[in-house]
């Protein structure tokens, strides 16, 4: 987690280079933090809505 | 049966020809809930001095207790209401604490435990609408509402919620703590301010916890989508 948090702070540019340094060739960890970038990449208001609009007919 | 309807059904806003049908469902509760009516308040308070102490069966009696008055509270709002119009989670727990509790002017810290077992009663509430919603789409037919259900505005809400919900407990698995979050934040509506009281965290710790969690389990849906 700590490394995402970290990762979403850098510049978009830059992430590849500090993904190298931070995940230090650990191959399944870049890969879930890549999958965890890219999520974060389209999370718009995901959540951020109350979880149900219930209505009544 | 009229003596009924006056203590039970009138005062939550349900009228007699929807009492009527559902007098079978509600008959069995209403001799509980005439007794607790009185009650409800002074236990709230027992139960949660009791869970400071470290009573866990306080923390199960809690949970229901939260969870009547939650459906309760939900069912008059959707009686009173004209058609179309929302229910916000947020609001009702707002209102059951004050009902419950009555007491506003306690810390966010004193409201932890209550809140804790309102984002969980909400969280089951709304998922098990949802699941009954799901089965009767695919049972081919519409289920007609019931005075304590609701139709959820789309099957996209529903099916979102139920892999959101699905999401969230294998999340927990290995982040219990940012999963506890969620439940706070997205099922009892609270801000990241009053997460951060509630769970003794900082707030910019809450607010990365929360950034994390969403990318997650947004990660996690999405995933299961591309099967």
């Amino acid at each position: 987690m700590t490394i995402f948090t970290e990762a979403i702070k850098v510049l978009i540019e830059d992430r590849a280079t500090f993904l190298d340094i931070a995940c230090q060739g650990d191959e399944n960890l870049r890969r879930k933090v890549e999958a965890l970038l890219r999520a974060h990449d389209h999370l718009g208001t995901f959540l951020e809505e109350p979880p149900a609009e219930a209505s009544i007919e | 049966m009229k003596l009924l309807y006056h203590a039970v059904a009138e005062p939550i806003g349900l009228s007699p020809e929807n009492f009527e049908k559902t007098s079978g469902a509600l008959h069995f509760r209403a001799l509980l809930f005439s007794n607790r009516l009185v009650n409800n308040m002074s236990d709230a308070t027992v139960m949660l001095a009791a869970i400071k102490q470290g009573d866990s069966k306080a923390a199960e009696e809690l949970l229901v207790l939260v969870y009547d008055e939650l459906r309760r509270l939900a069912a008059s709002k959707l009686a009173h209401e004209a058609p179309g119009q929302t229910l916000q989670p947020t609001a009702l727990v707002h209102e059951a604490w004050l009902r419950l509790v009555g007491d506003n002017s306690r810390s966010f810290k004193d409201r932890e435990h209550f809140f804790r077992a309102s984002a969980e009663a909400m969280r089951r509430i709304l998922i098990d609408r949802a699941r009954r919603k799901h089965t009767g789409r695919h049972g081919g037919g519409y289920q007609r509402v019931d005075f304590e259900g609701f139709d959820l505005a789309a099957p996209a809400v529903d099916n979102e919620l139920l892999a959101v919900n699905e999401a969230l407990d294998k999340f927990a698995l290995d982040h219990p703590i940012q999963a506890e979050l969620v439940k706070l934040r997205y099922f009892a509506g609270l801000t990241n301010e009053e997460v951060s009281e509630v769970m003794g965290i900082s707030v910019s710790t809450a607010k990365n916890y929360w950034t994390f969690a969403r990318a997650w389990l947004l990660n996690e849906i999405g995933n299961d989508g591309k099967t």
